[in-house]
Order: C-alpha cells, then structure tokens, then sequence
C-alpha cells in the first residue's frame, strides 16, 4: 500500500469561491506508477443517486518512488458546499495513481466565509410564523 | 442532520453486506455450481437481491470467470439499441451475466436473451417470481434483519431500535430498502417527532443534553429511539412516530401509550 498525502498551504481546508488553492502532493510508493492525477472534485452524499463530476486535474508524469509535487488550482465560483436533508454536495481533491488507482482523499469547502451552507434552517413547524399577507380571492 | 451525516445515507447503505441465513457462502457458491452457475435469486423488493447478487461477484471472479453486471428497473425497462449485440458478441465460457432484475423484460425478450446467452459460463439473474431459472436463493427480510442492519449503521445494540424496526418493517411490508430509506427521513427530520394527543405536547428541551428536564404529560416518542439521543435515553421507548399523510401524526406503541397520561 503506498503511502499518499496531500498538503494545503496553511492547512486550510476552507475556501472562498474562485479562490486561488495552493498545495503539495506528496507519494511514496510501493509499486511503480506511470502517472499521478490530483484532481478537484465534487460528489453529493445523501439519500438516492450519488453522483460526482471532476472540475480540474492536474497530472504528475513519471513520477519518482518517493516525491513531492506542487499544484494550484483556481477555484470555481459555483457550486457552494452545502448541506440539506436530502443531499450535501461535497468538494474534495483527490489524489490517485496510475494504474493501481490508489486514493487518497481530502475535503475540503467553498463557500462564501468558508461555511459550509446550511439549508435546513427553516423555522420548526411550531415556532414557524403567520405570512405577513394572504392573497385575497374574488 | 446534514445528509452528508446521515447514518442511512446512500453511501453506508451500499456498504451493507448481504447476510445469509441458513446458508454458508461456501454452500451457495456450490449449489449455484451445480445448478451450471444458470440460475436465480429470487425475492421481494428490497429483500436483498442485488446486494447479494453484488456480493457474489467477486467470488466468481475468484474462481476465474469475467463477469458482466447489466441492469433494468423501472427508469430503465430496456437495454439501449446495440447494447446486446455488443454484449453477446463476446462471450465466452469465462463469462458470466449478472442480470439485476429481469422481471423488467417481457417473456418474449427474456426468452430471447435467455437464448443468446448460451454462449457465455453462466447467467445468474434476480427476479420476484421464481421461473426464469431454477431458483438458487430466495431471498427473504424480517424485522430482526432490519434492526440487525439499523443497528450496524447506527453503531447502536439490536435491542435499542427493535421497536421502531418492527414498525417500520411493518409499514413497508417486508421491503428493506423502503424502510431504511424511511429510516434516513427521520433521522433527517432532526427534531423529536412527538405525540400531541392527550396533553402530550412537543418536548422543546429534548435537544439531546444530558438533562432535558421534560415538563410534566410530555413523553419523548421519537423517532431516533435512543440511537441519536443518549442524552434523554431513559425516556425513550423504542416506539416510533411516523409522518402519515400531509400531516405530522403519530403512531404510539403500546408501550408509550401506558405511559402518557389521559387527559
């Protein structure tokens, strides 16, 4: 099993949308790899379909046993983190070689202030308040 | 709860293995030998045909074959126009087709698969009905399995949950999936789900601390049944409220309702 890291500058894990993201990819490996990718990707997590989409790869070739590389992805500008009850949508870089497809992993957010969005903050049915109007029929 | 924490999430729920009950691994890998690797599993819906039928590929692979996993449900009731073609073009006696619910194809074109699927190892299909081919397992739920799976995800013991399993199993007569897609909805709900009825009111201080001091005539039904709030345990019954309908209801189980005063 080959050991696989990847560093944030800073050890943010944090982000604003269209942020520059710096970081390391670091590798020590147990078998030969033609390649490295480290890619930039979301994934949802919830109830039904999981799905996912890779926004950015970068590419290591011929990559030494033991090394580490540095990368820089601009971030995009959409789709914030955010958490519902029925889906949250993930961002996260990824690190894998080629062609064993050993991962690792790291998640990470963007949003604006760098929290993650919440949408289940409606009030409880309880504590919901009366509209301030009501449309009128007839 | 944020999905993404949600215990019945999709993710862990494909985690779950298939548990056999009455049956070794070893013991059904050989009968499914000796049924020429042709054959069916057989069940409900949601009683863990394709999990099973998932589990059972990396065994074959283990003993050699190349196995090829092909899908119809109800969203999609037919292969693609070539699919099948290209399929059957290059089987051989390594290959075995997994075919996850068959029931969607019609005799005919079952019959005709059936037929062009000569050339390959083995066809090992899930269905609801047994006929298609002789029957290798059937697959069959209860409500012990429901609560052994919620307890595994919920890293809770069996007997903390059985209630609401039982309900729940109930509810959605027999189908595992149903009931544990339900399940991930009350968790998500996130707030106690409690009687109204009979001076039962809304339990505002069950916020999960470690002392929730409930007022008097209010009893804490919920839904997690101790599985997410440990902080009132002691109140918790097991029994479950469910959403029925539009409205927010509840359905107390006998053992709350002797403890909820009349009014």
């Amino acid at each position: 099993m080959s050991e696989l890291r990847i560093a944030l500058k800073q050890d943010r894990a944090a982000f604003q949308p269209g942020e520059d993201l710096f970081g390391a990819a670091y590798w020590k490996l147990d078998s030969p790899a033609q390649a490295l990718e480290i890619r930039l990707f979301w994934f949802r997590r919830g109830k039904g379909t999981e799905d996912a989409g890779v926004v950015h790869t970068v590419r290591f070739d011929e990559p030494m046993p033991e090394e580490a590389r540095s990368f820089r992805f601009t971030l995009p500008t959409a789709t914030y983190s955010f958490s519902g009850k029925l889906i949250s949508l993930i961002w996260a870089l990824e690190l894998v070689t080629e062609p064993a497809r050993e991962v690792q992993r790291l998640e990470i957010t963007i949003a604006p202030g760098g929290q993650e969005v919440l949408l289940d903050t409606a009030p409880e049915d309880g504590a919901r308040k009366k509209p301030s109007f009501a449309w009128r029929v007839g | 709860m944020r999905a993404r924490d949600n215990p019945f999430r999709t993710e862990r729920l494909s985690q779950i293995r298939h548990r056999l009950e009455g049956i070794t691994w070893a013991e059904l890998l050989s009968r499914c030998e000796r049924l020429g690797y042709r054959a069916a599993l057989v069940g409900a819906q949601g009683s863990g045909k394709t999990t099973l039928l998932e589990h059972l590929e990396p065994m074959l692979m283990d003993r050699g074959f190349r196995t090829r996993f092909i899908r119809l449900d109800e969203e999609h009731r037919k292969f693609d126009n070539g699919f099948l073609n290209d399929l059957f073009a290059g089987l051989t006696t390594r290959d075995i087709l997994l075919f996850d619910g068959v029931e969607q194809m019609d005799p005919f074109a079952w019959h005709r698969f059936r037929r062009r699927s000569r050339a390959a190892g083995g066809l090992i299909i899930t269905t609801h009905q047994p006929g298609r081919l002789p029957t290798l397992w059937q697959c069959r739920t209860s409500a012990a399995l429901l609560a052994a799976i919620a307890a595994e995800l919920l890293g809770v013991e069996n007997e903390m949950i059985r209630d609401l399993a039982e309900t729940l199993f109930q509810k959605h007569r027999g189908n595992l999936r149903d009931a544990l897609r339900k399940w991930y909805d009350l968790l998500a709900e996130k707030r106690e789900i409690v009687a109204k009825r009979n001076g039962v009111v809304e339990d505002p201080s069950c916020s999960h601390g470690p002392d929730p001091a409930p007022p008097s005539k209010t009893r804490c039904v919920g839904l997690s049944a101790a599985a997410d709030c440990f902080g009132c345990e002691s109140r918790h019954t097991g029994a479950t409220s469910l959403r029925l309908g539009k409205y927010v209801r509840y359905r107390v189980a006998s053992r709350v309702r002797s403890v909820i005063p009349s009014v």
